[in-house]
């Protein structure tokens, strides 16, 4: 296994994360989307610090606080889908759209 | 063993989460408590931490943790700012507050939280720390954004911010993610010299860098990344849009100037051409689709994006002069001219629950105060003499023309005569078109109040800037050594 093959890795999920952001409509599934970019970013992190700097730790504290940081914002963001569902019966984006410019 | 870090000179942000933290178990503890009295509260401990960080920490250098987190003139000068925007912000809620929100002090406590990522931020020297804090202002304005639980557009305007938030905050990520593996090291002084010592730009590296553009490009809300900005407006309540639009703009332009003074300067041609052909899509864009809108939230919305594109043409001509005029503008932009025409905004609908453009005619004879203020706000962000966003723009146009420049700075000049057209269009409704309901509107002495301390404001900024350029130029130093 070289850092190669973790780039491409990180890279395929990044751009499947990216592809369901744009063409998803249900805003838990664009949610889970951008998980997977976030998840790209903690293989690239993870990878970097094994093979390029492997006396420190420095990839792998990123890669912790990303994954925690990333747990509060699906938190939040849950709790903002609840409510747009409690109030309008729907979670798909297209039918958000009482503002348009 | 290291030695300890010095707490002192962390303590503005350490009490201002002391506060936040006061705030929200006052509002738990005492349920009996006037919920206007936690406004005043948090407004007064604010101004109280701001006293405090200008008398004890100005004109300090210093850096805590090994250089995550900076002490210098550059981070006080915005914690001053984001303290005077945050105690103006709580003080113009507390009517639209007790009359439109069902948890007020959650809203002071997420407000006084989103001070400390902004503070955190302006004084952040890595790129981990700053993502943190920039998560902090993040998540806290998410909150703010759909904090009036029951109203379909501040959900609406919640949901699309923290989505498009969520997702910047992911290509952000992945840009620093390429970023630290090539160069090997996250705290901007480390980056500077790494890329010194580079002897050609590697591809991975610029991508890494156009991600993080991006990324950073959503949270200014520059174009073509700015489709959030309108709706998030219009939806949010409308203290938390005068808080966006001033206070999280300067937040992130504190960030962007540091990390590319300081980490990028060695890279600058790679960069600058995107952040010009940026600045100059942006304020085009922001200015054109400004005429067209209807809503008063909405117009402000597009104007903000248009300043940021004459925010970013200070960041492109990368100089001390050139910071200096962002700073500048910045000040003269955020606090005066957009507080003070949402202090308008909110006393006027707190009154008669309307936001549209068309309703706000007639202002002239219905409050005469409100339309005096909201023309001297609009002049000054259109730029016109006298008013402090004249001596701004002029400062900064002209920082950016001796860059070599020119072209852009046409550019500007030509959209801020487009700007004067949709101010004017305001104006105009207000001073010619009759009311469709000619009753007065009696606003509150506390709002009164805060308008003539902001117009006093940029008026003075207008004609007698020198004392808040010299406090500029300190800044400056600290980040771009002259």
């Amino acid at each position: 296994m070289s850092l190669l093959h973790f780039q491409v890795l990180s890279a395929a999920l990044f751009s499947v994360g990216l592809y369901g952001v744009l063409a998803r409509r249900n805003a838990v599934l664009i949610l889970f989307s951008i998980e997977l970019m976030l998840n790209a970013v903690n293989v690239n992190l993870v990878a970097f610090g094994a093979f390029l700097d492997p006396g420190r730790i420095m990839g792998q504290v990123l890669a912790i606080f990303v994954i925690i940081v990333a747990a509060a914002e699906v938190g939040l963001a849950l709790a903002i889908i609840l409510r747009v569902y409690r109030n309008r019966g729907t979670v798909n984006v297209d039918e958000i759209d009482l503002m348009k410019w | 063993m290291q030695a300890l870090p010095n707490y002192a000179l962390l303590w503005p942000e350490l009490l201002v989460t002391a506060l936040a933290l006061l705030v929200l178990a006052l509002d738990f503890l005492v349920p009996k408590l006037r919920k206007r009295a936690l406004g005043y509260l948090s407004a007064a401990g604010l101004a109280a931490v701001l006293a405090l960080s200008l008398a004890f920490l100005w004109g300090r250098q210093e850096s805590l943790y090994e250089g995550l987190f900076l002490v210098d003139n550059f981070s006080l000068f915005f914690k001053a700012l984001f303290l005077i925007v945050g105690t103006f912000v709580i003080l113009m809620s507390v009517d639209y507050v007790d009359q439109h929100l069902e948890h007020p002090g959650e809203f002071y406590g997420i407000i006084l939280f989103s001070v400390v990522g902004m503070m955190v931020m302006a004084a952040t020297g890595e790129l981990l720390t700053a993502y943190i804090a920039l998560e902090l202002l993040s998540f806290s304005l998410y909150v703010l954004v759909a904090i009036a639980r029951d109203n379909p557009k501040s959900n609406e305007a919640g949901l699309k911010y923290v989505l498009l938030g969520a997702f910047s905050t992911a290509l952000l990520l992945y840009g620093i993610s390429l970023l630290y593996g090539v160069l090997g090291v996250t705290r901007f002084e480390d980056i500077s010299s790494k890329l010194q010592a580079m002897d050609s730009i590697n591809p991975t590296l610029l991508v890494g860098l156009t991600l993080i553009i991006a990324g950073l490009g959503f949270k200014v809300a520059a174009v073509p990344f700015h489709m959030w900005a309108p709706d998030i407006y219009e939806g949010a309540p409308t203290p938390v849009t005068a808080y966006l639009s001033v206070a999280s703009k300067a937040a992130a332009f504190a960030l962007v100037l540091r990390f590319f003074a300081v980490a990028l300067a060695p890279a600058v041609d790679q960069w600058a051409f995107l952040l010009v052909v940026l600045a100059a899509v942006t304020m085009t864009v922001g200015n054109l689709v400004a005429i067209a809108q209807r809503n008063i939230k909405r117009l402000i919305a597009y104007s903000s994006i248009a300043h940021v594109g004459y925010l970013l043409m200070g960041v492109a001509a990368l100089s001390a002069l050139g910071s200096n005029g962002l700073l500048f503008h910045l000040v003269g932009y955020a606090v005066t001219t957009n507080l003070a025409a949402f202090v308008v905004i909110i006393a006027f609908f707190n009154r008669t629950g309307k936001e549209e453009i068309s309703d706000f005619a007639g202002l002239a004879d219905r409050a005469p105060f409100l339309a005096m203020a909201l023309s001297a706000a609009l002049f000054s962000l259109a730029g016109l003499p006298f008013f402090a966003g004249f001596t701004t723009k002029f400062y900064l146009f002209t920082a950016v023309a001796r860059e070599g420049y020119l072209w852009l700075v046409g550019i500007a000049m030509v959209n801020s005569l487009i700007s004067l057209y949709y101010y004017l269009m305001v104006i105009r409704q207000m001073y010619i078109e009759p009311a469709s309901d000619a009753s007065r509107l009696r606003v509150p002495a506390l709002l009164s109040g805060l308008l003539a301390v902001l117009v006093l404001l940029i008026i003075l900024i207008g004609i007698y800037p020198s004392p808040l350029l010299r406090a500029i130029e300190a800044a400056t130093r600290a980040i771009i050594p002259a």
